[in-house]
């Protein structure tokens, strides 16, 4: 359509009323309400909002609970969650998750995925630093004093009950009706047992099945599995030399 | 009263006095008779003229820097936002602009035509100051009252279209180019209803000095109520001669980078863009004196505060239309200048020349 033939419908379009008059209106009531009151706009550095409860800033750890199972450095999106060795206060070493904040996009999946609510979202939100070695955190530092609230819950709705309406309900983290299991392929088993060592939860142990070893007289023995204790790390599976276990997933 | 040249001249006579003194202590004839060359009469205006022009200059621009700050602000209060925050209320906003653009490196393009591309700018910003002299802040605090002051201003103000077409001409650059002609197209196309509310003015009033056309207001009625139809043209028109939204299309930054001074770099940018609202200061100062009575007021404060007092208060409305519109088109504001506004400034005039008839002043 050439300009010249173009018709306005509306008073609004074009018109020196609609196109002048009502926007100064409009504009000079914004002037008065931001004078009299006080402009949207906050003074960051000296004013600040008040973040909301479930504010997801860098995740935090609060260390006596962590059972280093990993699942947060196998979940982390941006793969910026890092096991490392730790000094135990009891004594002994163990692995403990090393955050780099500098990567990380705060999304809080590794405090909905940690089954103990170790890793937990903190409104922690100022990271700056001079350089990128310092955000860099390592468990110590990434220590957060934990309050109700700051964990992460499992909230979903469950695939098999889609059909039904498919209602979100808060589980409990170590509910063994919604986590995967681990199950056994058991002629593959060679009783090496070193899923059994390697769990971090204790929840493999191996028993005897009743049967004996042919050639060595001795019982067999299977590790067996209990679910509510099994925080689904996977590193049995990891670590099992004949590839005898496997994931069974819940849906 | 004592007008800001008496002022001076009397400074310096007593300064060149003390030179002279100095010189005749020394017993060289040479010295002596040039200090008796320095307290003769030329000398002595020609130093007043340097001096009141100097701190005048520096009075308007530091009142033209005020208009930045206060649009700054305005516009931030229009948008919910606070605006510039940098010291006292923002207010050095503007000098930290300053010093930056100064320690900025002159970048001249490779193929444009180096002595226009200097001249261009140089034409320009000199027309924006020579038209600060023509604007008196009182009939005690100016630096010429001609008889003919507003054709001079006007004349003055006549030559900025030409240098910005030369200078987007010069840059060599297609955008550059394109910003020249249109603000070519579009200061002409205003410049013509506005210069004709000025002669409504003139034929009113009878006078082309500001300070005649001031007093003739004071005599008998602020200008906007029996011109209120040129009174309107005119602050359209000024929009539109300043360059500001809804008419800013030779420097719109969303098609044409800066528009004709996208190739300027260093304190000739900065000085360009403060132009613009040095312009705009002028404008009002020209809105006020011809409409609102200028520095006119009751006694209570300087006439000089009557003076900046409207002219801020023109500007304000200057920075609410801005807040308050969008950039039109080309062809919309030509045809507005064209169409609406020359017969609205016509009619405004045949207004004017009926109420000289009718001798109704």
């Amino acid at each position: 359509m050439r300009i010249e033939e173009r018709t306005y419908t509306k008073a609004d379009h074009l018109r020196p009323t609609g196109y002048v008059l009502k926007s100064l209106i409009v504009t000079f009531k914004g002037l008065v309400r931001a004078t009299k009151n006080r402009p949207c706009t906050v003074l960051y550095p000296w004013e600040r909002l008040v973040y909301p409860d479930n504010y997801r800033g860098r995740p935090g750890i609060v260390l006596e609970r962590c059972i280093g199972c990993a699942r947060c450095a196998r979940d982390c999106p941006n793969r910026c969650i890092e096991m490392v060795e730790v000094e135990l206060p009891a004594g002994g070493k163990a692995k403990r998750p090393q955050v780099n904040v500098g990567r990380c996009m705060m999304c809080g999946n590794c405090a909905e995925t940690c089954p103990v609510n170790a890793m937990i979202v903190t409104p922690e939100f100022e990271l700056c630093s001079y350089s990128r070695a310092d955000l860099i955190f390592d468990p110590v530092k990434l220590q957060y004093p934990h309050k109700p609230g700051y964990e992460v819950n499992y909230e979903f709705a469950l695939l098999s009950e889609m059909k039904k309406g498919g209602e979100v309900r808060t589980y409990a983290k170590n509910d063994p009706n919604v986590h995967d299991n681990v199950v056994l392929d058991a002629p593959k088993c060679i009783s090496c047992s070193r899923c059994a060592k390697t769990c971090p939860a204790g929840a493999i142990e191996m028993a005897e099945t009743g049967e004996l070893n042919p050639k060595t007289k001795k019982p067999i023995k299977r590790p067996k599995f209990d679910t509510t204790k099994c925080v689904v790390c996977e590193q049995c599976i990891e670590v099992c030399p004949k590839s005898a276990l496997s994931i069974k997933e819940v849906l | 009263m004592a007008t800001l040249y008496t002022v001076l001249t009397d400074f310096t006579q007593w300064l060149m006095d003390l030179i002279a003194a100095i010189l005749d202590w020394t017993k060289l004839g040479i010295l002596s008779d040039l200090g008796d060359w320095l307290q003769s009469a030329p000398v002595v205006d020609f130093v007043t003229t340097l001096l009141v022009a100097v701190i005048y200059l520096i009075t308007v621009m530091m009142f033209a820097l005020c208009f930045i700050w206060q649009e700054r602000k305005f516009l931030g209060r229009f948008m919910d936002r606070r605006g510039t925050q940098v010291g006292v209320l923002g207010f050095f906003q503007n000098f930290a602009d300053g010093i930056k653009v100064v320690l900025k490196e002159h970048i001249v393009p490779k193929d444009s035509d180096h002595a226009l591309f200097e001249m261009a700018i140089f034409t320009y910003l000199a027309s924006t100051f020579m038209l600060f002299g023509c604007i008196p802040f009182s009939d005690n605090f100016y630096v010429i009252d001609v008889n003919l002051a507003v054709l001079l201003g006007i004349a003055i103000f006549a030559f900025g279209p030409f240098s910005i077409l030369v200078g987007g001409w010069a840059s060599n650059n297609k955008y550059t180019l394109i910003g020249g002609m249109r603000a070519a197209a579009q200061l002409i196309a205003l410049e013509i209803p506005l210069l004709l509310c000025v002669v409504s003015v003139v034929v009113l009033t009878g006078d082309l000095s500001f300070v005649g056309i001031v007093a003739w207001q004071e005599e008998n009625i602020w200008l906007i109520f029996p011109l209120c139809i040129g009174a309107l043209t005119f602050f359209i028109a000024a929009i539109g001669e300043s360059e500001r939204i809804p008419f800013d299309l030779p420097e719109a930054e969303a098609e044409l980078v800066e528009g004709w001074a996208t190739e300027y770099g260093d304190i000739r940018w900065g000085l360009q863009m403060a132009s613009d609202y040095f312009r705009a200061y002028i404008l009002c100062a020209l809105f006020t004196m011809l409409f609102l009575g200028g520095w006119a007021g009751p006694e209570f404060i300087w006439a000089e505060a009557w003076f900046l007092a409207k002219t801020f208060i023109v500007f304000f409305f200057f920075i609410w239309v801005r807040a308050a519109t969008v950039r039109i088109r080309t062809d919309q504001i030509l045809k507005l200048g064209w169409r609406r506004l020359l017969p609205l400034a016509v009619i405004n005039l045949l207004i004017a020349v009926a109420l000289k008839v009718a001798e109704v002043f």
